[in-house]
């Protein structure tokens, strides 16, 4: 009964938000469409040659790189970010705590423009590595850090930490020190004891940030063409070509429901991994 | 207590947190395969005690030996003593024979020896058929069972138990004081168990060693510490004991409920001293045979079922009493009586 209440006042609650989310779920409607649109540039007719017309190797090329870049950038920023989140959860003083937070929630408040063009500054040909570097007489010709996809690398990875920090935060703050000190009494070593206890306890943890910082990556548009410079087609970019010089509509709209698929598909991915990992316990 | 039957010896342990003194040069023999609870209010440093003994913490000065031989600088997970911890702390991830197993594992015991030993642990303590379940299955007792058997798995050389029995409730608790104490008679492991409960101490403990603001105030056998406390907060902590105030000493004796009794030949003239009493050890009479000992009023009285719990004022102090029903016919509130305490179940120390 009283459950029965408090879910129908969560609802009554939760009624502006889903109001909210109301528009976002008729655009990818208003997307999905469009993708199987007869025509170009206006719906009209259904035809599932936008699809068809993505078939290309250059597409191809576009969805692979997303892929990878998406992929890469996410392990990078786990493997950062795990020693990150141990490293809040030990701080003891309050201002170190706060003074780290802040710094690691940084790329999040900062304009992703900014943040760019810091980048430039920092690696760019006449910035201030390659100059540097020059001054020492360690390089003659400048080193291309940018506009290639080692930028869009630096520059998925570092506006996706915070992400992936947070949640892997919260799920060490559940670690209990008993558990690792019971698998200590049984003999295990320091080593041991992180990866047959702490790691399959964060697992869920993981995968759940994993799975953020992925769907966040595949989907960037701001970096790679900030960073990359259009010369790294990743998705986010392919479709702005399509609908801005090229005024193809509709296939840019099927270019965005694949993109949501693929995303869809490596998140599902993600949470069948978690779910078979944690059923081993049955083995 | 002979030498070579000590299995560990805590010798001058004390440690510091900062500047909190949380263990001051704690001296402990404890025999092998004996059982010894490290009774006292939270705060006092039983856990700590515990952990170094773990070797979760490292003691500020002093020395842990086992067998003669200092293991303060062995890490713990080299020490080989099964822990069970408060929150019990079973893996979540693993199944309860995995869980029995992990120990074993460990010690690289092939694949066949670790399932015939989980399934000798689960019969003796009494699950044979959770080996396959996982640990969230589980009721209070069982996952109980379950830390203990873990711990026992790998045939520790001390087997260290941090008020294992806290979470449970009453009646299971009771079950579990009896199942637990024969397991450890069963394995001949000798047991160190941290507790506040004294009922659990007294239930348990070969050895009962009672610890105060990081300081041991008695190590004796439980029905020592009961009988004849070695200070007032030993007589408290033990519960139902009266302390009475008896004056100082003259003559090597002290005054209590009108009678000369005499004290330790340790304590001067003039010290002030306490007396500890057990309710069930004072005894009431009819004034007309008070024969010189003390009277005192009837205050309170109420039927318990197997005996009669009774407050008597004597001297401006208000005593508890408990006696069988037969011995309380006649009894009741404002009812004078000759109070009087058999002299051999009187614990006198210094105040």
């Amino acid at each position: 009964m009283s459950i029965a209440l408090s879910r129908s006042r969560a609802l009554a609650f939760s009624l502006p938000a889903l109001i909210a989310i109301l528009p976002f779920l008729g655009a990818c409607f208003y997307i999905f469409r469009f993708s199987i649109s007869g025509d170009k540039g206006t719906i009209d007719g259904y035809s599932i040659q936008p699809y068809l017309d993505l078939m290309t190797p250059f597409f191809g090329r576009s969805v692979w790189l997303t892929l990878k870049l998406a992929f890469v950038a996410t392990l990078v920023a786990m493997l950062l970010a795990v020693p990150l989140a141990f490293l809040l959860t030990s701080l003891r003083s309050p201002l170190a705590r706060r003074c780290l937070t802040v710094t690691i929630l940084l790329p999040l408040i900062l304009n992703l423009l900014v943040q760019a063009y810091g980048w430039i500054l920092l690696l760019g040909p006449s910035g201030v590595l390659n100059s540097s570097l020059r001054s020492l007489g360690i390089i003659d010709r400048p080193i291309f850090l940018l506009f290639n996809e080692t930028g869009v690398l630096l520059g998925l990875i570092q506006t996706s930490l915070p992400l992936a920090v947070f949640p892997i935060v919260s799920s060490v703050r559940g670690l209990s020190q008993e558990h690792l000190e019971a698998a200590s009494s049984l003999g295990a070593s320091q080593w041991r004891t992180f990866f047959d206890v702490t790691v399959p306890l964060l697992r869920p943890g993981l995968f759940g940030a994993a799975s953020i910082v992925f769907a966040f990556n595949a989907s960037a548009f701001a970096i790679p063409l900030l960073l990359g410079g259009r010369r790294v087609q990743m998705m986010g970019v392919a479709i702005r070509d399509m609908i801005s010089p090229l005024f193809n509509w509709s296939g840019a709209a099927a270019a965005g429901m694949i993109l949501i698929f693929i995303t869809l598909i490596v998140l599902l991915f993600s949470s069948w991994l978690v779910r078979m990992t944690s059923e081993n316990v049955r083995h | 207590m002979s030498t070579q039957n000590t299995h560990l010896h805590i010798d001058g342990v004390s440690k510091n947190f900062g500047d909190v003194k949380a263990l001051s040069n704690i001296d402990l023999k404890i025999e092998r395969g004996s059982f010894v609870c490290l009774l006292g209010p939270s705060g006092c440093g039983k856990t700590t005690l515990l952990r170094i003994i773990a070797g979760f913490e490292s003691a500020s000065s002093g020395r842990l030996l086992l067998d003669g031989s200092d293991i303060a600088q062995v890490p713990p997970h080299k020490r080989g003593f099964g822990m069970v911890f408060q929150s019990l702390a079973l893996f979540p991830h693993m199944s309860v024979a995995r869980n029995i197993a992990y120990g074993l594992k460990l010690r690289g015991v092939s694949g066949k020896e670790q399932r015939d030993r989980v399934e000798e642990l689960l019969n003796v303590i009494q699950l044979p058929s959770i080996a396959d379940r996982p640990v969230s299955a589980l009721s209070g007792g069982q996952r109980q069972r379950v830390a203990i058997a873990r711990a026992l798995a790998i045939q520790p050389k001390l087997f260290l138990l941090d008020e294992p029995l806290s979470a449970l409730d009453a009646k299971l608790r009771d079950n579990m004081q009896i199942e637990l104490r024969q397991l450890q008679q069963k394995f001949g492991v000798t047991t160190i168990l941290v507790t506040h409960d004294q009922h659990e101490a007294m239930m348990l403990a070969d050895e009962l060693v009672v610890l105060k603001d990081g300081a041991v105030r008695q190590s004796a056998a439980p029905s020592v510490v009961y009988q004849q406390p070695a200070d007032s907060f030993v007589a408290d902590f033990l519960g139902a004991a009266n302390l009475i105030n008896v004056g100082s000493v003259q003559g090597g004796q002290v005054q209590l409920l009108g009678k000369l009794t005499a004290v330790d030949t340790a304590h001067a003239d003039n010290t002030m001293m306490q007396a500890a009493v057990r309710a069930e050890h004072i005894s009431l009479a009819p004034v007309a045979q008070a024969g010189g000992a003390a009277v005192g009023t009837i205050e309170f009285m109420r039927d318990l079922g197997p005996s009669t719990e009774i407050v008597v004022a004597v001297d401006g102090e208000s005593l508890r009493v408990r006696s069988p029903n037969v011995d309380c016919q006649g009894l009741s509130i404002g009812t004078q009586v000759a109070v009087s305490v058999d002299p051999s179940q009187v614990s006198v120390f210094k105040a």
